[in-house]
């Protein structure tokens, strides 16, 4: 049993854990949802002994069974805590590819957590840690055992951090977003093997995430915590059915469900497949990459990584892609905006100058500009190309101030730089940015991935706005299917280069052909 | 065709195409080596003489080959400035055989010393948790990377050699007469080539070792119960060092290359000075020879480095 009482955690400035206290019981999965910044994190870090070193505990206690291991205006005393951790209590982090030593056999560093807590030999060490990898469903142990990270996959790399974890049968497993970095099947695989773990071992699982699905999923607790405080603890059923305060309910509310109603801004599909010629017609498309080493000896090949994809976007109809890493969705997506020249097959746009938002808005802004000369970037790029297009000075600066106040930011951003602004305000940039030119045709690649879900939902709602009054076209990859199915008319699954499911969105949600598609709304 | 044969295909190429750049080079450049020889006041008869000796009259395109098939049967071709005796020109292997063991022997000493004094200065000082040692250090490193090597010499000379009278300037002692001897000579120019980038090395494995320190599977392996010892030694420093091996190779070849200006300031018989006089007298044979040396010795210390960082990092040799 793990109490947690008043404790509150400080770095140089402010309180980012306030007051915050949490009973975990044995056998239980507590989850802590919450969006970024809301101090879950450094509450799991602290518990775990593993905070920055900057971090002060500045009131509260932490009690583990009756041991406390720390106390307000003590130092933490690492020899007490380096008999729990990995023994007693372990953690298993979002990233596995970072997350594990890259130049390690990931065998070794699991039995690196034998070496130090326990007295077996070599041998019995050995085969405690295959044993453990069989039982968090790695297949081929002695392959795994012998293998450096890289040289596994996403899902299995977290497979050996779970190992790794519960090797010992620690009384208290923290788990921090553990599968945000995976792909949705496998996401419910580690969920499912997670719960499962709990069953057996009966230890307390703190559970983080930003995903309120997850969370309703797996625990049978939830607390909800914003600005370091928890604003409201609970039954998980009691939590989302009758949430009582209003952070609680916007959090739900934000996110896209099934159960709400979606409403479609295309034109009626009849009359657009019609009448009208569609945006974007991509015609039995494949696309290829030159694969190989760079030297003078390597042999080059050139490898199909979409094959014969064949479809039509219309005017004011949003498009969804779907599917996991490494399908090809982005692959595809740059082939249809020209930006990959190998391809078989015809790619036809009907309106100039298509446009791209990224997912990333911390990378893909140059963080040396103002937001102002950014958003008259593509004008003046624009200019360049076609001097009949080309704008004076001041109709440039006016169009990106018109548009910064579209995007919902005020003027004095102009002057801001990407650095200081905040994730969901560079995505709005962003958007700005590919929507001033007043193209006919965006490609939205995971726009909204980045971003906490009350920041998710804003954004979304943004682009179903934009696209209703310009009649936009876009096409929307993403592999989140929650935001698909609150965005898109139609979708696309693809799977291994190739569209192997496409239709309307509710006929796909409601019944899936493929046992794929099935597979990808699992998690629904 | 594995690895290594394709590293050894390139190495031949590189060799060769420098070979035949440094040949035609000379030929391009202006001067005449017969009027540097013989001076202005020669006599045509006498030039054109010499000129058949040296065989200048072929053109450049076989007189190449003809290099080159000399150097693949180990003749490395006649000096034509410096004579055996009279009547004998001086063979460019008998020149350099005498000057390459100092210069060798001072870019082994210098290495050495900036592995074994870098490496664990950059480990303690990215362990060390004190502000003074912290400040202490990169005061120092700063200062040592400042200072150019010629004069770091002079100061090497004056402290170990006047003041603390461990050698005697000047006085250079033959590999022939007493090899430690020539050891504990070398040792101090050796020293001044070696501080600065030991300076360089330690600070770059001190910032590589906080930076890993920072990486997520360091919180792991706390997580796991790891002592910051282990964390440190099993952990960090295997990944740190990755950048590092990159830094030191470049290092390690430029020490290969460029220890002309220490070795005169200490007055050693190496290829340095050799290399300035054959340039200045166009001496070309020599020059030519001495080009390849440092080319291969680059091409060399990179060649290893490419298999160190194999060991080190089992991600690159994957792809």
């Amino acid at each position: 049993m793990i109490r947690i009482e008043n404790l509150s955690v400080a770095f140089d400035g402010p309180e980012v854990v306030k007051n915050v206290s949490l009973e975990i019981k044995d056998g239980e999965i507590l989850g802590v949802v919450g969006e970024s910044g809301s101090g879950k994190s450094v509450t799991a870090l602290t518990l775990m002994g593993l905070s920055a070193r900057t971090a002060r505990v500045t009131s509260g206690r932490i009690l583990y069974d009756d041991v406390t291991l720390l106390e307000a205006g003590k130092p933490r005393d690492k020899a007490l805590y380096r008999r729990y951790q990995g023994a007693r209590m372990s953690m298993v982090f979002q990233e596995p590819m970072t997350s594990l030593n890259p130049t390690q056999r990931v065998g070794r560093q699991v039995e690196e957590t034998l070496r130090l807590h326990t007295k077996l030999t070599a041998q019995e060490r050995r085969e405690k840690v295959l044993e453990t990898f069989r039982s968090v469903g790695l297949k081929d142990e002695e392959t795994v055992y012998r293998s450096y990270p890289h040289q596994l996959s996403g899902g299995m790399r977290q497979r050996v951090m779970i190992a790794m974890a519960v090797i010992l049968h620690p009384g208290l497993l923290v788990a921090d977003e553990p599968t945000t970095a995976l792909d949705v099947t496998v996401q419910s695989q580690i969920i499912s093997l997670l719960g499962e773990i709990n069953k057996k071992q009966k230890n307390a699982m703190l559970f983080i995430t930003h995903d309120l699905n997850l969370a309703r999923r797996l625990c049978s607790r939830v607390a909800v915590m914003k600005d370091g405080c928890i604003v409201e603890i609970g039954e998980t059923e009691q939590i989302f059915e009758h949430p009582v305060q209003e952070y609680t309910k916007q959090l739900i509310e934000a996110v896209p469900s099934r159960l709400k109603e979606r409403k479609s801004d295309a034109e009626p599909r009849e009359n657009g497949r019609g009448r009208t010629a569609p945006v974007v017609e991509v015609r039995d498309l494949s696309v290829y990459y030159q694969e190989g080493s760079n030297s003078l000896f390597g042999r080059r090949k050139r490898r199909c990584v979409v094959k014969g994809a064949d479809f039509a976007l219309y005017a004011g109809e949003s498009l969804g892609l779907v599917g996991e890493s490494g399908c090809g969705k982005t692959t595809l997506s740059r082939a249809v905006l020209g930006m990959i020249r190998d391809i078989d097959g015809s790619v036809v746009h009907n309106t100039p100058r298509p446009q791209m938002i990224f997912q990333d808005p911390y990378g893909s802004l140059n963080p040396t500009k103002t937001v102002g000369w950014l958003l008259q970037e593509p004008l003046r790029a624009r200019g360049a190309i076609d001097a009949s297009l080309a704008l004076s000075k001041e109709e440039m600066e006016e169009a990106a101030y018109n548009m910064l106040r579209r995007v919902g930011l005020e003027d004095f951003y102009f002057h801001r730089r990407p650095s200081q602004l905040s994730g969901g305000q560079r995505q709005r940039v962003s958007i700005a940015q590919a929507l001033i030119t007043n193209p006919g045709f965006i490609v939205a690649d995971e726009p909204v991935s980045a971003l906490d879900v009350t920041v998710q939902a804003q954004i979304m709602e943004l682009l179903r706005n934009f696209q209703q009054e310009m009649k936009l076209a876009c096409l929307f990859i993403s592999h989140d299917i929650h935001v698909v199915y609150k965005m898109c008319d139609r979708i696309m699954v693809m799977k291994d280069g190739r569209i192997i499911e496409s239709g309307d969105t509710q006929e796909i949600f409601a019944s899936p052909r493929e046992e794929y598609t099935r597979q990808l709304l699992n998690g629904f | 065709m594995g690895y290594l044969g394709k590293k050894l295909i390139t190495l031949i190429m590189t060799l060769f195409l420098v070979s035949a750049a440094a040949f035609l080079a000379f030929q391009i450049i202006p001067g005449d080596v017969v009027t540097s020889i013989l001076g202005t006041e020669a006599t045509p008869e006498r030039e054109e003489q010499l000129r058949e000796e040296l065989g200048l009259n072929d053109p450049p395109v076989v007189r190449y080959f003809h290099w080159l098939g000399g150097l693949l049967r180990g003749d490395l071709g006649i000096s034509y400035r410096y004579s055996k005796n009279m009547n004998e020109r001086m063979p460019v292997s008998e020149l350099i055989g005498d000057k390459l063991p100092v210069t060798l022997w001072l870019a082994a000493l210098s290495i050495v010393l900036i592995i074994v004094i870098s490496l664990p200065l950059g480990v303690l000082w990215a362990k060390s948790r004190s502000r003074a040692v912290d400040a202490a250090l990169g005061v120092a490193t700063q200062t040592a990377m400042a200072v150019p090597s010629f004069f770091l010499g002079i100061l090497v000379t004056y402290c170990f050699g006047i003041v603390l009278k461990l050698f005697t300037p000047g006085r250079y002692v033959s590999y022939r007469q007493s090899f430690s001897g020539f050891l504990g000579y070398l040792m101090f120019p050796a020293l001044s080539i070696a501080i600065p980038k030991i300076a360089m090395t330690a600070r770059f494995l001190r910032n590589s070792m906080l930076t890993e320190l920072g990486a997520d599977y360091v919180r792991t392996a706390c997580g796991k119960g790891c002592s910051d010892r282990r964390i440190m030694y099993g952990h960090v420093l295997r990944n740190a060092l990755m950048p590092v091996v990159t830094f030191l190779g470049m290092i390690v070849s430029e020490t290969v290359a460029g220890s002309i200006v220490i070795e005169q300031v200490f007055g050693l018989p190496g290829i340095g000075r050799l290399l300035i006089s054959s340039v200045s007298s166009r001496d070309f044979p020599v020059v030519e020879i001495l080009i390849l040396y440092i080319t291969f010795a680059v091409i060399l210390v990179y060649f290893l480095v490419d298999i160190l960082y194999r060991v080190i990092d089992p991600r690159i040799s994957e792809k």
